[in-house]
């Protein structure tokens, strides 16, 4: 069955070139071969939205820097944001294609204890393709309609995520907590902020606590580190920054529906902060995974970069040196570490496309 | 009986360097001197049989030697003394074969240390396989040989099995040399372990065998234990407890020299006087208390006592740390006493929080950020440690004592919100309260893979009250007002308390040790609180609640200073032999090993013995020597 299957797909691959192009800009996959579409198409994982959630978080930083700084040429912020688009809608596409032809796949990608997270990323993106569009007011109708286009898949995610924790044996939170499951926190968090925008304060509340309290037990438990709970494979510690991202936008989600960067999230800039330091200590931690490139490098860039957007909210709330010069070194930051593994991505661009046996792909077992 | 049916020589040597071999051709004589090994060895001091002098036997093996250098022995000592006292070297091999006295275990084993009653020092034939095998193997040999188990069970001395792995310790009723037995016996606790007593060393010579050794010597010391190994080895709700059937490297029947029986925990002590410096300055000042008409000079007496406190007992651990380097970093691996490396820094922010009115008001602020600088580095650490698991994830060392990590935070904040930094405090706070939280609920989880909570109750557990109660303090500092945050942090803190003192019945029966001081600052902090939520919330009732929790604070800490005068002068035993950081790093031997070497010794008759002879040589490249030698030799029987 299964086993009679996989021969067949890789002499798929055997035969086919794969053309060494960055995905992102592929813009003639039409044109392609169908047998590299397919092969493409089938090593596309969620996984890869994590480039997409990089350059729309990117385009929100800076347009919060143009916002406040205008000597940045606005005109960087433009080309970032349409790149962005770009790559958000033909990533869309392609993942739409794959659910068509490949529908087994994407399912046990669903099934996946670490994959299914990287299913909130897509929603992630849009809403902050949304929030940082240039052309769009937040309190215009076209916005409202495509928050609520994009709330909804994070909505019933998250009914059916949260609900499994307690109530389904074989997937209890003790059994699938990972670090990856902060994104679904940071889903709920997005949406919060982004509905604050609009100004409906009681569905921002909404989607806040739903995020914290989730947030909350996830922390706890991963701070536990139960035995018993899955291995996490050591090509994702990169995810391990999520640590510090999931409390950087709590505060940016609690300093947008509060209007003031308060205590909290004062409080909660501090602890993402702290575990940023705890993180960059530990070198050790994320070595091993260091030495070949993977698509989960990208997991760098956006926790950073919500980090830096944190730091200039708290900035400009707390006038002094010391947080402007955190702003100014988480931003550096974010931009070198997007920019480095931008570059890295078109120098590794056929091993992007290449399945990755170590990275858990929806054939792997769900042990892994 | 069984005594003697056990004390059957089973040595085997055929070693081979040159001073073995001088041994060896001995050792045939030596059977005629084994009554003077006798008389040695009933000698009230000679603890260590000269045959456990490692040197002779295996000598000319590198690596028996630094099996036995593994714990750190005197080398040149042994060697010294064997190329000395040759007659001692042929008794040492005096494989006995029967023993005349009941305290002498027949099997010697040249590698053991001595049992607690000394007497036994047994060559086995181990000693050959000490030639095939690598260290870790020989090593593995002093604990899974059921020779010391049952010389234990024998001895019924106490439930402690020692292990004695200097040998040189063996020379001290022999040589001149006694009064460094102390000195080799805690070498490997020691800093610079052997330097300065080799430079006194009479043979320049042995200096040179030792070489190889030191090497094996620091590669033991630079390994960090297991926690593992501390749970499996200790017990009790401190972890102080050695598990019956463990083995320690330092002796136990002796009083260790002063600072290795000084533990971190010491510094609990500061902590219980400089809170309660804080609590009489608080009464003093504060507004619901006026009524009472506490003097200042309470807070500042108690405040110069507690900086003399934390000098001395800082200097002390200092000389600690600079002289005998591997108990403190044993400490540091100690689950729970790791904890206790916080209370320093926590004592000297309580300093700054009670000083007296009338040295200082108001303190500078970069003294906040100084006094903070060391628990931000201890905190990355540790929670680092928590959270990317490994051996000291936070689900297997969570216990009681982790409060001390947490509660700095706390601490922290409160200081710097009341010298008027703004940022600072909040960070603290922030980072405080994550960890908290996470700490609080694992500890009510009671996971089943916490061994380290104490079945019954133990003062450890007071650690509960004292983090909200702080933390409603620095909630009330920073945002300027006791409002509900810190009214829900200190109403937590009260029933906790409430809690914990109504079940004081099961508070006794409970050994004294100083750590004691360290649970009684919740108390005052608690008490602290109430003055502070007594302040907003006026009624006679909370200044009922004040002066009864002040009195009971005072009264523990009171009860718990005579106790500490009695425990010091009266008995004498302040400074117990700290065992829990003198475990071995080598696992214990399996019971049924044990058991098995028993039964057949039990059995023994001399044709057994005779196998035995015969097939300890054969060998084996398994960890097991005695086991491989056993079952060689129950093949014989049964064929």
């Amino acid at each position: 069955m299964r086993s009679l299957e996989i021969p067949g797909q890789e002499i798929h691959i055997e035969i086919d070139n794969p053309i060494p192009r960055r995905k992102k800009r592929n813009t003639n996959l039409a044109d392609a071969e169908p047998i590299v579409l397919m092969s493409v198409l089938s090593s596309l994982h969620a996984g890869y939205f994590r480039i997409s959630l990089s350059l729309c978080s990117q385009a929100l930083l800076w347009k919060i820097m143009v916002h406040l700084h205008s000597e940045i040429p606005s005109a960087a912020f433009h080309f970032l944001w349409y790149l962005a688009l770009v790559t958000q809608v033909s990533l869309c596409f392609m993942y739409a294609f794959k659910c068509v032809f490949f529908f087994d796949l994407v399912k046990e990608e669903f099934v996946h204890y670490i994959g299914v997270n990287y299913l909130y990323a897509p929603s992630i993106s849009c809403l902050l393709l949304l929030q940082s569009a240039p052309m769009i007011k937040p309190h215009s109708v076209l916005y409202q309609t495509l928050f609520w286009i994009f709330t909804v898949p994070i909505l019933t995610l998250d009914t059916k995520l949260y609900g499994q924790w307690f109530t389904t044996e074989k997937r209890f939170l003790s059994i699938m907590a990972n670090p990856a499951s902060q994104i679904s926190v940071i889903a709920n968090l997005v949406a919060a902020r982004g509905a604050s925008e609009m100004g409906w304060k009681e569905c921002a509340l909404c989607f806040f606590s739903l995020g914290m309290v989730h947030y909350l037990v996830i922390f706890v438990t991963l701070y536990q580190r139960l035995p018993g709970g899955n291995n996490f494979p050591t090509t994702l510690r990169p995810v391990f920054f999520l640590f510090f991202a999931a409390p950087a936008t709590a505060s940016l989600a609690w300093n947008s529906i509060s209007g003031t960067f308060d205590i909290l999230a004062k409080m909660l800039f501090f602890l993402s902060l702290f575990i940023f330091i705890s993180l960059v200590c530990r070198p050790n931690l994320v070595k091993k995974s260091i030495k070949r490139f993977n698509v989960a490098w990208w997991a760098y860039s956006f926790p950073i970069t919500f980090l830096a957007l944190d730091s200039v909210q708290y900035a400009q709330e707390v006038k002094d040196h010391f947080a402007s010069g955190l702003m100014f070194i988480f931003s550096s930051m974010s931009v070198l570490i997007f920019l480095g593994v931008m570059l890295l991505t078109a120098a590794n661009s056929k091993r992007l496309l290449r399945r990755d046996p170590v990275l858990w792909s929806a054939t792997a077992p769900k042990d892994k | 009986m069984e005594e003697k049916t056990l004390n059957y020589v089973i040595q085997v040597e055929e070693e081979l360097p040159t001073l073995l071999r001088r041994v060896t051709t001995e050792e045939m004589v030596g059977f005629d001197n084994y009554n003077e090994n006798n008389l040695l060895f009933t000698h009230p001091i000679s603890r260590f049989h000269p045959s456990h002098a490692s040197t002779p036997t295996s000598n000319g093996q590198e690596v028996s030697r630094s099996s036995i250098e593994s714990m750190e022995d005197h080398h040149n000592y042994n060697e010294s003394h064997d190329k000395e006292t040759l007659p001692w070297t042929h008794q040492r091999k005096p494989s006995i074969s029967m023993p005349t006295s009941p305290n002498i275990l027949m099997i010697s084993d040249p590698t053991t240390s001595l049992s607690s009653d000394n007497n036994i020092s047994g060559s086995t034939g181990k000693s050959v396989k000490f030639l095939s095998q690598p260290m870790a193997k020989v090593s593995s040999l002093y604990i899974e040989t059921g020779n010391d188990e049952h010389d234990h069970d024998r001895r019924r001395h106490d439930n402690h099995h020692h292990q004695q792995h200097h040998q040189s310790g063996q020379f001290q009723n022999q040589n001149p040399a006694m009064h460094k037995l102390k000195d080799n016996r805690y070498n490997s606790f020691k800093t610079w372990s052997g330097k300065l007593e080799r430079q006194f060393t009479r043979k320049p010579a042995s200096v040179e065998p030792e070489a190889p050794n030191r090497d094996k010597q620091n590669m033991n010391t630079n390994e960090a234990m297991p926690v593992d190994r501390y749970y499996d080895a200790l017990e009790g709700p401190e972890l102080e407890t050695l598990r019956p059937q463990e083995e320690i490297v330092l002796p136990n029947d002796k009083k260790w020299p002063f600072l290795l029986r000084y533990p971190i925990s010491t510094f609990g002590m500061c902590l219980g006087v400089s809170s309660q410096a804080i609590m009489w300055k608080t009464l003093a000042t504060a507004e619901p208390t006026k009524f009472l008409h506490v003097p200042l000079w309470i807070n500042m007496g108690l405040w110069f006592i507690s900086v003399a406190l934390i000098l001395t007992i800082a200097a002390i651990y200092l000389l600690k740390i600079i002289l005998y380097f591997e108990a403190v970093r044993r400490e540091y691996y100690h689950p729970i006493r790791i904890n206790f490396f916080f209370a320093p820094f926590i004592s000297l922010l309580f300093l700054a929080l009670g000083v007296p009115p009338s040295i200082m008001t108001d303190l500078p602020q970069f003294l906040w950020y100084l006094l903070m600088f060391p628990f931000i580095c201890l905190e990355l650490k540790i929670y680092g440690q928590w959270m990317s698991g490994g051996q000291r994830r936070l689900s297997r060392v969570a216990n009681p004592t982790n409060h001390l990590s947490v509660v700095g935070n706390f601490v922290g904040a409160l200081l710097g919100a009341s010298m008027g930094l703004r940022e600072g405090p909040i960070f603290f706070y922030a980072v405080g309260m994550a960890h908290y939280l996470v700490l609080f609920v694992t500890l009510y989880q009671r996971l089943p893979t916490n061994e380290t909570l104490p079945k019954e109750l133990h003062p450890v557990f007071f650690l509960f009250v004292a983090a909200p109660s702080v933390a409603s303090m620095a909630w009330a500092k920073i945002t300027g007002s006791f409002d509900y945050g810190s009214k829900v942090c200190y109403f937590i803190a009260i029933f906790l308390y409430f809690s914990l003192a109504v079940r004081i019945n099961f508070f006794r029966g409970i050994k004294f040790s100083l750590s004691w001081w360290a649970y009684t600052f919740p108390m005052t902090g608690a008490a602290i609180a109430t003055i502070r939520y007594a302040t907003v919330v006026k009624s006679s009732m909370t200044q009922f609640m004040c002066v009864i929790l002040c009195a009971i604070a005072t009264l523990v800490v009171f009860a718990l200073l005579v106790t500490t005068i009695i425990h010091a002068f009266v008995l004498r035993e302040l400074f117990p032999n700290d065992l829990a950081i003198a475990i071995s790093n080598r696992p214990r031997p399996k019971q049924n090993s044990q058991h098995r070497w028993l039964d057949q010794l039990r059995n023994v008759s001399s044709e057994n013995i005779e196998n035995y002879l015969k097939f300890t040589d054969s060998n084996s490249s398994q960890s097991n020597d005695l086991e491989a030698a056993n079952g060689k030799t129950q093949e014989s029987d049964s064929a």
